[in-house]
């Protein structure tokens, strides 16, 4: 077993501190949703960060799993945690048809492929109403159920359920990582036809990536179904396509806090916008555009680039000496 | 087999078919010439709708006059987006650039829900309840002028491209940028005429096909979608793959959504663009893929 990062352990422990700070169940509402939000962005960053290949579609598969967990559960009667395995494995069987399809194209055409693909997941999903209930949506979801602590239904439970399930895909990221599958990840990144000359099968380590990232999706939308027990197909929308992305880019693509402060944001942010009222997508929206203009490489870049401007203060503090030694 | 249905099916699809030509141009000529995927080209197309609209009610004119104004308007547009947007972000990540148009393309439409109100409007032409008939298919002149103005639009629009000096320095600029300015193009006068054409392109089908629906805000994301899907069909930054493509999108839609189910329609269009998408890669038109 690989020694556990002293760093992230501080930061998860520190997270799983955060709902006993309140009492307030609104707060620990916006909790839940960052957390949900946290693992839907670590899996797109899956694709985004470590295959360097961007994708509409993973809203898609989000929505994809919790509508199969929801019909599941509420048609057959079956437990939830099953409901979430179906969530997860029919996610990632229509990950895998997709990226087996899609994977072969790169940049802007596959952005584009893997929007069209969303968009197909999105119009079956408003138009089959004998299944889905179309655009009215599905209610009356049965909650998550644990063993000895009964059905969650108040959210501080179930914080600390999709805390863990944070926790532990971020642990396998950064194993991941750390591996030899992780560095021919981004190897295929840096460039796919320098991996392949070393051997890397760049199909199959996409196709890889690609599956892996959405079956978590799928799990995300399971838990997400479970716990607001009402969803509709706006799940898939262009909205929370592009919200996605977004998130994994503005906090920091290839990396594994990156994401979750991007969630953080996303979800903070349209809560504290309120003030705004209707102009609250429009200041958002512009928020957006800016962090992506001045802040490419996302949040969590700011932080060597703070240390460096220090770094260049101090240097000039102590450069009319040297400025007199060099030429 | 009914005939009838099956040409008047045939020509529902021309009509939207020329609709996506219309918005997919613009796109793949934005791509061609700046190498670059405008998710807020939509917004142009959702623009040109709605100021024929406020044209017709707050100036009082005519439609027609109102929709040449409404696209010249958004094509004058193109030049502010080109300056204010593009050309600063001309050298950063492809990612950087389709984000930050993505995000404008939110901005954009929120900015619209707000100032247009949700509802959807009616755009009222003076052709849309007269009907033209060819044999037994009736379609209405509304259509049949979306179809000749199109027509005509992209025939100057290819024959611009194809035999003017100026059309020269656009495919110069598409072949090698660097190359291009060498030769004493000023590559940022032919980026900000890209947009004027590519913006004033979609508000005229915006215009155009206003009247032959409702318009709400949200619509740029329908037409960046339907513009997206048919530039992949047809082969990014090909002219001709635009036009082939976007026939053959509006004639698989119509025929699908007539014959198998209007629900799925939009589905099976993607579908089939998938399968064509297996087959050739890089679109019908499209070079090899770098």
């Amino acid at each position: 077993m690989r020694s556990l990062p002293l760093p992230g352990v501080a930061v998860f422990a520190a997270i799983a501190v955060l709902p006993f700070l309140t009492g307030s169940s609104y707060l620990h509402h916006v909790m839940v949703l960052w957390l949900l939000f946290a693992l839907l962005a670590l899996s797109l960053n899956v694709i985004i960060g470590y295959l360097g290949e961007l994708s509409f579609g993973h809203a898609a598969f989000f929505g994809l799993g919790a509508y199969a967990s929801a019909v599941l559960t509420l048609q057959t009667g079956a437990p939830v945690w099953l409901g979430l395995v179906f969530a997860g494995v029919l996610a990632g069987m229509a990950g895998f048809a997709i990226g087996y399809v899609s994977l072969r194209i790169v940049g802007p055409q596959f952005a584009i492929l893997t929007l069209g693909f969303g968009s197909i997941i999105y119009t079956v999903t408003n138009y089959w109403v004998d299944l889905t209930r179309g655009p009215m949506g599905i209610t009356n979801i049965p909650p998550l159920t644990l063993p000895i602590v009964g059905p969650l239904t108040e959210a501080r439970g179930y914080f600390g359920v999709v805390l863990a399930c944070v926790a532990l895909f971020a642990y396998a990221c950064h194993a991941l990582m750390t591996s030899r599958t992780g560095r021919a990840f981004l190897a295929v990144r840096e460039n796919a036809p320098l991996a392949a000359s070393l051997g890397i099968d760049v199909f199959r380590t996409k196709l890889l990536g690609f599956v892996t990232a959405t079956v978590v999706a799928g799990v995300a939308g399971g838990l997400y179904a479970h716990y607001l027990r009402v969803i509709t197909p706006e799940l898939m929308s262009l909205h929370y396509m592009a919200a996605l992305i977004i998130m994994v880019v503005v906090g920091g693509r290839g990396t594994i806090i990156g994401p979750i402060l991007g969630a953080a944001i996303y979800v903070v942010l349209l809560e504290v916008l309120r003030a705004f009222g209707p102009a609250r997508l429009i200041v958002f929206a512009a928020l957006l555009t800016l962090s992506v203009i001045f802040l490419p490489n996302g949040l969590v870049s700011l932080w060597p680039r703070l240390m460096a401007a220090r770094d260049r203060r101090q240097a000039r503090l102590v450069s009319p000496a040297d400025a007199e030694t060099s030429p | 087999m009914d005939w009838t249905l099956l040409g008047q099916q045939l020509a529902n699809g021309l009509v939207n078919g020329m609709n996506y030509v219309l918005i997919s141009t613009g796109l793949t000529l934005v791509f061609g010439v700046l190498r670059v995927i405008n998710f807020a080209h939509g917004e142009f197309y959702m623009l040109g709708a709605f100021l024929t609209y406020y044209g017709m009610s707050m100036l009082g004119i005519g439609y027609l006059p109102s929709v040449i104004l409404a696209t010249i308007a958004v094509g004058g547009l193109g030049v502010a987006v080109n300056t204010l947007f593009f050309w600063p972000l001309r050298r950063e990540h492809e990612f950087t650039i389709l984000l930050s148009s993505l995000g404008m393309s939110l901005l954009v439409t929120h900015a619209a829900e707000l100032g247009f109100g949700h509802d959807p409007k009616y755009l009222n032409s003076p052709f849309t309840d007269d009907i033209v008939e060819f044999g037994t298919i009736v379609v209405t002149q509304q259509r049949v002028l979306v179809f000749a103005a199109a027509v005509v639009v992209l025939g100057a629009t290819y024959a611009a491209i194809k035999y003017t000096t100026f059309g020269k320095m656009m495919r110069a600029t598409a072949q090698h940028a660097e190359g291009a300015a060498l030769t004493g193009i000023n590559i940022r006068f032919v980026h900000s005429f890209t947009f004027v054409l590519a913006c004033g392109l979609a508000a005229l089908a915006g215009s155009l096909v206003g009247p032959l629906a409702m318009i709400f805000p949200t619509v740029g994301s329908w037409a960046v979608l339907k513009g997206f899907i048919v530039v992949v069909l047809g082969g990014l930054g090909s002219v001709p793959g635009a036009l082939v493509g976007g026939m053959a999108l509006g004639i698989i839609e119509a025929l699908a959504g007539s014959y198998i189910s209007l629900g799925f329609m939009e589905a099976i269009g993607y579908a089939i663009i998938i399968l064509v998408l297996l087959w050739r890669p890089q679109g019908l038109f499209g070079g090899a893929v770098r």
